[in-house]
């Protein structure tokens, strides 16, 4: 398990990171979120030594972690950089051979990230050939083809497709799977938290969340309420209802979690055919709302 | 340990591999071989024995001419060949043509292309008066013998204070050729460590290598692997220098020998000099992102460079004035201006020994501060880094 403990950074007047804690266990994908500039890329680069800590340290297990444990981990930063002109299965063997693998290990590992990312046919092409999206794959694997026992990935959705997108979740959900803890940043909160099993949130340096995401939604005091109506324009009433989302043909309210439902449904119909009525758990971004209030 | 040395080895390796591979390098290690077969051969000529004077004799000339001409010629260590043409036109036309030297029509007047030599005039002008000479003397009834000890001028005995080197006007050219060797190849593969550190930085690459070695492994693999590449470059720019001397087959010296002490004396020279500006190459590499930025920060190593080529070429022609002296001692001129004056010799071994310590003094020094520079600002991306800005952010 990675622990960061009360970590904190100032660059000049900037506070970077404030008395930041969280952890990383083994096999749990942990969501990192929170807007830009809020901490996350100081964190993560605190793990591989990029930056130190004013104060605070990261642990591995109990020890603090050194040059030794950090070749166990792969590191995904947020800008993205390989080397251009270097043939992709080069390439991989390279940062494979960097992580402590023989020769003979890291082009194994090399030949078996490619073929699982579908890219063994481009071993031999140079990086600058490839795709946009295939070229981030093989970002991907530069960050773990030395099979590290934890993944940091800063941002490693921006710029993806819907399917890159999916392809990306799916082999976060396979290496967590194995037993990779993984940690990975986002600032947009509503689009990962189908992967996220944790989360942590963070704003201005400060940790303002961190738990296991499906009990923070139990204990979330706010309920999504999704109302269709055929008919515009209609409001509810009531001190305990909040329209979050006013798309045409959809009421996205953020209501109390003992709010009449009954009271609200009948109302609705006053105004017009309800087509939609449901009562969903709180996205991510109302919880980070809530925590920074 | 084990594995920072074993991480620095494989960094080298991929520098080394990856710039080999490069159009940059190919084209300069091609068109450098090829400057030395082609000039090589040219230089060496100038070295062999002058050829013959080309003589053209047009008109009535005395039968004893051409035996008097070639007497003149000996006395100047030269050969006189001589042509006759019974046409002038003809003869100047091979005059035109660079066939002949000079022309002598009826034994009384010389052209010239151009300008005259004064050599080829002095041997042109005895021979002429041997001819007047001998008829004069004809006249007034003196034999030859009578006449010659006449006219004999007054020779007296000398001798000279050593023996003349032959070798040294070879080994000057050698030096020459040298420390331009040198200075290209430190001043290559010096970009070449710049370039490569602003490629890793431009691309975000660094980052990558940074989760997993230190920004100080980075800096040493990198000069090593190519400095090994220059290295290996300058073997074989010498094994082609040597093949092309060894074509040559002079009376008493041996191009190739001194070829071999040359290339010596500059593969040495080339490792302690290129550890030095490498290091400076690549911190202020680290203190750029973009390509287009290089070319003004890579002036600097060349104004530190620059000098000390400039004070090597006139070491060549007094390796021992005070400049050249003080210039093969101290860094940043040593690498350039010692080889030369070793090459041309009489330097003293204190000296080459104080040189190597300033200089691994230096270079201890540098990387200290190269790589403390390096460290703070590899990972600023942005406009360029102030080297005060980066000195102080490795301090965090």
């Amino acid at each position: 398990m990675l622990s960061l403990v009360n970590l904190s950074k100032r660059f000049g007047d900037i506070v970077a990171l404030e008395r930041a804690s969280f952890d990383v266990p083994a096999g749990r994908i942990v969501g990192f979120l929170g807007p830009n500039g809020a901490g996350k890329t100081t964190a993560m680069r605190c793990i591989f030594d990029l930056v130190h800590p004013d104060t605070g340290e990261v642990l591995w297990g109990d020890a603090p972690v050194g040059p030794a444990e950090r070749l166990r981990f792969g590191y995904m930063p947020e800008e993205r950089g390989l080397y251009p002109k270097m043939k992709v299965g080069d390439q991989l063997t390279y940062f494979a051979r960097l992580s402590g693998k023989s020769r003979q290990e890291a082009r194994e590992d090399a030949a078996e990230w490619l073929t699982q990312l579908g890219l063994i046919d481009r071993t031999d092409s140079k990086l600058e050939e490839l795709s946009h999206g295939n070229q981030q794959r093989v970002q991907l694997a530069a960050a773990l083809v030395h099979n590290p026992e934890l993944a940091v990935l800063d941002e490693p959705f921006s710029g993806l497709d819907p399917i890159g997108m999916e392809s990306m979740a799916q082999t976060l959900r396979d290496l967590a799977g194995r037993g990779v803890g993984i940690v990975f940043s986002s600032h947009q909160l509503d689009t990962v938290e189908d992967l996220c099993q944790d989360v942590v949130i963070i704003d201005r340096g400060r940790i303002v969340l961190t738990g296991e995401l499906a009990r923070l939604r139990a204990s979330a005091r706010v309920r999504h309420l999704v109302i269709e109506v055929d008919e515009l324009p209609w409001s509810p009433d009531g001190d305990d209802v909040t329209v979050v989302s006013t798309l045409t043909g959809d009421r996205r309210l953020l209501v109390e979690p003992d709010v009449d439902l009954d009271a609200l449904l009948v109302a609705a119909r006053a105004a017009g055919t309800v087509t939609r009525f449901s009562f969903e758990p709180p996205r991510l971004s109302d919880l980070f709302r809530e925590a920074i209030q | 340990m084990k594995r920072a040395a074993v991480q620095t080895w494989e960094i080298a390796q991929r520098d080394l591999v990856q710039r080999a591979k490069s159009k940059a390098f190919l084209a300069t290690s091609l068109l450098v071989a090829g400057m030395i077969l082609v000039l090589g051969p040219l230089i060496a000529s100038e070295l062999d024995d002058p050829p013959p004077y080309r003589i053209g004799v047009v008109g009535t000339t005395d039968e004893e001419f051409t035996a008097y001409l070639e007497v003149a010629a000996a006395s100047f260590d030269r050969e006189a060949v001589i042509e006759r043409f019974d046409d002038l036109s003809a003869a100047e036309q091979d005059l035109e043509f660079g066939d002949l030297n000079v022309i002598v029509v009826d034994g009384s007047e010389v052209i010239w292309l151009e300008e005259e030599s004064t050599q080829l005039n002095s041997i042109v002008v005895v021979a002429l008066q041997s001819i007047e000479r001998r008829d004069v003397a004809a006249e007034l009834g003196l034999t030859p013998d009578e006449a010659q000890s006449l006219l004999a001028p007054p020779t007296p005995g000398s001798r000279t204070l050593r023996e003349p080197d032959p070798e040294t006007e070879p080994r000057r050219i050698g030096a020459f050729i040298g420390s331009i060797l040198l200075y290209m190849s430190i001043l290559m593969f010096g970009q070449f460590v710049m370039m490569g550190v602003v490629e890793e930085k431009s691309s975000r690459v660094v980052e990558v290598l940074l989760s997993r070695v230190r920004p100080t492994q980075i800096l040493v693999g990198k000069v090593i692997g190519i400095g090994l590449l220059g290295l290996a470059q300058l073997a074989l720019l010498g094994a082609v220098v040597w093949f092309t001397l060894t074509q040559f087959n002079l009376a008493d010296i041996s191009l190739a020998d001194i070829g071999r002490d040359v290339i010596v004396q500059v593969v040495f020279w080339y490792l302690v000099g290129y550890t030095f500006f490498a290091v400076i190459y690549a911190a202020l590499g680290a203190t750029i992102s973009r390509q287009e930025d290089m070319q003004s920060v890579a002036l600097i190593p060349v104004a530190l460079l620059l000098p000390g080529y400039f004070i090597a070429l006139l070491s060549l022609e007094d390796p021992n004035a005070m400049l050249s002296r003080v210039a093969s001692m101290l860094p940043p001129t040593s690498p350039l201006v010692m080889p030369m004056r070793l090459a041309v010799g009489g330097v003293a071994a204190w000296e080459v020994a104080v040189a190597l310590v300033l200089l691994a003094a230096a270079s201890y020094g540098l990387i200290r501060l190269g790589g403390r520079v390096y460290t703070g600002a590899v990972l600023k991306l942005g406009p360029k880094v102030r080297l005060r800005d980066a000195w102080r952010a490795a301090a965090q």
